[in-house]
């Protein structure tokens, strides 16, 4: 999962590399002696880009200032990422901005390291600068990782090449030991005496690897309201994904790129989703409980009115799971979304025949159930 | 690397992790298709067979038995790194690995085995590999296969299975069919079985179905171009709509900070004279279009 810069912070911190003192402001209901020394930074922590551009990061003296600047950030939406904390730490002035990053290099099955002297806001357009971004593929071992670093800050001013010099096995470290996928700082500030503190983080976990990284699951579990997609796999075994607090269609669907396609397809002939699920359907074995689940998180969807059940799976046997679903919707009987069901594969006639009786139509076509959702939303 | 995933209902084939549910399963589904499964593998098990398939305890047992040259294993993410390196260690040139959940960290060292061994390895979280009406290793359904001249790659399993449906209803079938997978690092990229597609005779075509994330689909543009590829090629790309900042569902599939878009990919995919597609009904319109237009 994409990690919010606080929470990045806080996991490289765990994982041993310093990281500036920063609280997280959740309400505008704070103590001003429980934060980092002004003056300020107070930044909006969502998942996205182009927060500074966006005026979603600023600069406070004085804690009337914060406060105002919380009361202004706090509930703004961006890149349809509604804010619901910042992020403050204390300001560094008179230091140089430079990058440092860690990812998967998926050819090579290494690590690529890149570091530029100059970073910033504007590395994407530094980065094609010939010569601007330097860097290096090791294998996924410390020792690899740290023989890059002299040479990756050859000719560098001193005092950035012992920053370099020291952040990056640091940081080498926690990507390794976190198993992350991406790692990046920048800026990455560096002192006149050749200190270092890390401006922004960029962290992507790796979730699949969650058994064995107590750091992980201990941040998911205390911040689970921050990451619910990655908190619902977590503790139900499926992908579910909100895409459209306003959708009119809920999608019990099995597969993650036939989920993705049906929402795309959707929206392009106006109909409007309301989430993205992998339900696996192998993952059910006999048991309606992730169903019923499923059906009243949908059913939290304000405008949702009809549940499509799309399911496409070769090896699924459709008669269990149309028991599994009308098993499901009895559980909930305070639910009254009308379904519509699409469904191919193993034991189909008796799928259809058994669904039927309880009210659902069901047809091998989508475009014909997508008329029948149409149907039940006019 | 000159292992390639043409197999055939010769192809001696093992099925780690054989003697569980899911092994059991697609151990008899993958038979009933017409794949030469010869041995099972599990570690822990005193099972001796499954229908009439011998179980051995390792993969260099089993190959030293049988023979075999390929691979399934059906075992759980946290055994699979120790799954294909038992294989890779015992010779075996085609490692297919449908297991999802593989930490991306194992990911990176079983690439780098299997590099090492000269084995070609298709995973994680693959769909699994077919040459339709010959052998499937994999969960691929019989529904959606059917012989033809259309080379298909993709990472999702369930929309391949659908799209596969579609051009089988419109009479279009595949020649090699490869899922790659969803899984950000993998043992086999688009872009490396280019070669091979450019070579296979029975192959006249690419259908190549990706999703957000990543930058597999532009590697995989730029390898067309290299390599001149001169058969028509076709893609699907899901995620056009998706958010970005979240992982959906496969691990791979996540766009951030302008990183893995679907506009990128398109851009990249058309620049190399790909036909690219946002609807199932939109590809295979153009796909059995092109496949009427080749008999004429």
């Amino acid at each position: 999962m994409f990690l919010l810069e606080h929470d990045a912070k806080t996991l490289l911190a765990a994982h041993g590399a310093a990281m500036p003192a920063g609280a997280l402001l959740e309400s505008l209901d704070f103590d001003t002696a429980t934060l980092p020394a002004p003056p300020w930074m107070i930044k909006a922590q969502i998942p996205v880009g182009g927060r500074g551009k966006a005026g979603l990061i600023r600069t406070a003296n004085s804690a009337d200032e914060l406060r105002a600047h919380a009361r202004d950030i706090l509930g703004k939406v961006h890149k349809g990422m509604t804010v619901r904390s910042c992020r403050v730490e204390t300001r560094v002035g008179g230091a140089d901005e430079t990058y440092l990053s860690f990812m998967l290099d998926p050819v090579s099955a290494g690590v690529r390291i890149m570091v530029a002297a100059q970073g910033g806001v504007e590395i994407e357009t530094l980065a094609a600068t010939e010569g601007a971004v330097r860097n290096e593929v090791a294998m996924p071992r410390l020792h690899d990782l740290n023989a890059c670093w002299a040479r990756l800050t050859a000719g560098f001013a001193p005092h950035v090449a012992a920053a370099i010099n020291s952040a990056g096995p640091a940081l080498a470290r926690a990507f390794l030991e976190g198993e992350l996928s991406l790692l990046e700082i920048n800026p990455l500030f560096v002192h006149k005496d050749g200190t270092w503190t890390a401006g922004d983080a960029k962290v992507v976990t790796n979730d699949d690897a969650i058994y064995r990284q107590p750091v992980l699951r201990a941040l998911l579990e205390q911040r689970a309201a921050a990451y619910p997609e990655a908190y619902r796999k977590h503790r139900h075994g499926c992908d579910y994904v909100v895409v459209d607090p306003d959708g009119e269609i809920g999608l019990l669907t099995t597969g993650a790129g036939l989920s993705m396609m049906l929402i795309d397809e959707l929206r392009a002939t106006g109909l409007k989703p309301y989430n993205f699920l992998d339900v696996r359907t192998s993952g059910l074995r006999g048991d309606a409980t992730r169903l019923v689940n499923v059906i009243e998180w949908i059913a939290e969807g304000k405008r949702v009115r009809v549940l499509l059940v799309n399911i496409f799976a070769g090896i699924t046997d459709l008669k269990e799971f149309a028991q599994l679903l009308v098993e499901a919707l009895a559980r909930i009987p305070h639910i009254k979304l009308p379904v519509v069901a699409r469904l191919v594969g193993t034991n189909l006639e008796a799928a259809r025949d058994f669904l039927a009786t309880h009210g659902i139509p069901v047809s091998t076509e989508l475009g014909v159930a997508l008329e029948h959702v149409r149907r039940k939303l006019a | 690397m000159t292992i390639y995933p043409r197999v055939d209902n010769t192809t001696r084939v093992i099925v780690q992790g054989m003697t569980g549910r899911a092994g059991r399963m697609h151990t008899r589904m993958m038979r009933e298709y017409g794949t030469n499964i010869v041995g099972g593998v599990s570690p822990k098990s005193d099972v001796a067979d499954v229908g009439g398939v011998p179980v051995f305890a390792s993969c260099r047992d089993a190959v030293a038995a049988t023979g075999a040259t390929a691979t399934v294993a059906l075992v759980g993410p946290a055994q699979l790194l120790g799954a294909i390196e038992d294989a890779a260690h015992a010779g075996i040139k085609l490692i297919v690995t449908p297991t999802e959940g593989m930490p991306v960290h194992d990911a990176l060292r079983a690439r780098a085995v299997t590099r090492e061994a000269g084995a070609m390895w298709i995973g994680a979280s693959t769909p699994g590999i077919a040459v339709a009406g010959q052998a499937k290793l994999g969960f691929l359904p019989e529904a959606s296969l059917l012989p033809g001249p259309l080379g298909l790659m993709s990472k999702s399993g369930t929309l391949s299975y659908e799209a596969g449906y579609r051009l089988v209803q419109r009479g279009v079938g595949t020649s090699v069919w490869t899922g790659v997978g969803g899984d950000p690092v993998k043992g086999t990229r688009y872009a490396e079985l280019v070669p091979f597609y450019a070579a296979d005779t029975q192959t006249e075509a690419l259908l190549i179905i990706g999703e957000i994330g990543g930058n597999e689909e532009e590697d995989f543009a730029a390898t067309l171009t290299e390599h001149r590829f001169a058969k028509p090629v076709f893609a699907l790309i899901a995620g056009r709509s998706s958010p970005e900042g979240v992982t959906m569902g496969h691990a791979g599939a996540l766009v951030h900070g302008g990183h893995g878009g679907w506009a990128a990919k398109k851009d990249a995919l058309e620049a190399a004279g790909a036909q690219v597609f946002a609807s199932l009904d939109d590809m295979t319109n153009a796909v059995a279009a092109w496949h009427a237009s080749r008999l004429t």
